[in-house]
């Protein structure tokens, strides 16, 4: 099974600049551009005994735009998650091919929402291996219509600090993210 | 990726599928200097929708298949045929497609036998057997001409040997042949260079042939 360890926050975009300063030093890795299209998609009705959600991420950044496909679970419960500050969820994912967006919706998946994330993320090893990106989340006016994407919250950005897990180490991602986030607090 | 045709073993009216059929066919493949290079083994699995309401299934694709192949042991491919989409994905997919729960795999099939090296063509023949059983439903042969990945390019190349093929094989008197129907690839958004993807919709379209067979066979 796969677990992703999750913390995200925001930050005001005038002070993007600053933080990117910061995770340079702290991460020692060069840093990546980040432009993502989200699309969300959950099950039509009477499809599936419960609905069901996916996301279809698709890599604006490259060459040739590159396709993945997400599921992630609810939060961790219970008395083991209360002592973990960080959010504990399953989380699965797979690169797939451009048909992905077709193929779901012959299945019967609608889309829900669609976001651009546009910013930046660096990805190190520190214990665990841990990406931090840095976001501007957009919504588009038209379906798909990424060029006319404006920013959800004008003058907020979104700050994601994740790591994968196993069933096994998620205690041990879950202290490093945690310990990682204590040098971001402001 | 070497141009890859799967043919279909078509029995004469009447006849039925058995392992004899098989030893006749790698026998052949032998007495051509076949070189036995080891055994192969793909599978198919058929998803239908989990519905609240069964009165709605036509909103839903008829065949949905999911199909792994053994030379690409880490990928999955899907193969929605009525709307000419194939998907090539990790095999992870297929742990997203168990959590979401929308769709269940209800029937597989597994693709096993021999694979041989014969001159610049690398054969694989093998049964087609439900998961759970034993009964032999059908025979695949893959013929992969290995200098060649342009389908247009290697066409004229697999009719020769097909010929030459089916010559051997009538001297064996079986009740059947292979034959090679024609896919249009194009139609899936896939190009002249031969891929996996090529591979998974030929097995879907086999499959199919397949299955339309044996219900005519019980009709």
């Amino acid at each position: 099974m796969s677990m992703e360890c999750v913390v995200q926050g925001i930050i005001e975009t005038q002070h993007v600049e600053a933080l990117e300063i910061l995770l340079q030093g702290l991460c020692g890795v060069q840093r990546e551009r980040l432009r993502v299209h989200e699309l969300c998609l959950k099950s039509g009705p009477n499809l599936g005994v419960v609905s069901s959600e996916v996301r279809l991420l698709c890599d604006l950044d490259q060459p040739e735009p590159t396709w993945t496909v997400k599921h992630v679970g609810g939060p961790m419960r219970g008395a083991g998650a209360d002592q973990i500050s960080v959010m504990v969820r399953t989380m699965i994912e797979s690169k797939v091919s451009k048909n992905a967006l077709r193929m779901f919706y012959a299945l019967g998946y609608k889309l829900d929402h669609e976001l651009l994330k546009v910013g930046f993320a660096f990805h190190f090893q520190r214990t665990a291996h841990i990406s931090v990106s840095v976001s501007s989340v957009n919504k588009m006016p038209k379906v798909h219509a990424i060029d006319e994407a404006v920013p959800v919250t004008p003058g907020m950005q979104i700050v994601d600090v994740t790591a994968p897990a196993t069933p096994e180490n998620y205690s041990e991602v879950a202290a490093a993210v945690s310990s990682f986030c204590e040098f971001l607090a402001p | 990726m070497p141009v890859k045709w799967l043919l279909h073993w078509q029995p004469n009216q009447g006849s039925t599928f058995s392992s004899q059929i098989l030893n006749e066919v790698t026998q052949s493949i032998e007495s051509l200097n076949g070189v036995k290079e080891g055994t192969w083994k793909a599978t198919l699995n058929y998803y239908k929708p989990m519905l609240q309401d069964q009165a709605n299934q036509a909103e839903f694709p008829r065949e949905f298949v999911g199909i792994s192949l053994p030379e690409e042991p880490d990928k999955y491919y899907f193969v929605i045929r009525s709307q000419r989409i194939v998907v090539e994905a990790d095999s992870s997919i297929q742990m997203i497609m168990e959590s979401l729960q929308s769709y269940k795999c209800k029937l597989s099939f597994y693709f096993e036998g021999l694979e041989y090296q014969l001159g610049d063509f690398r054969l694989r023949v093998g049964k087609v057997v439900p998961t759970h059983a034993e009964t032999i439903r059908g025979v695949v042969m893959e013929v992969e001409y290995l200098p060649i990945s342009s389908v247009g390019m290697a066409k004229k190349l697999m009719e020769e040997f097909l010929e030459i093929w089916q010559e051997a094989m009538s001297k064996r008197s079986l009740p059947g042949k292979f034959v090679n129907k024609e896919l249009n690839f194009e139609k899936f958004g896939l190009g002249d260079n031969y891929t996996p993807q090529h591979t998974a919709v030929g097995y879907a379209f086999f499959m199919a042939n397949l299955m339309a067979a044996i219900q005519a066979g019980r009709g």
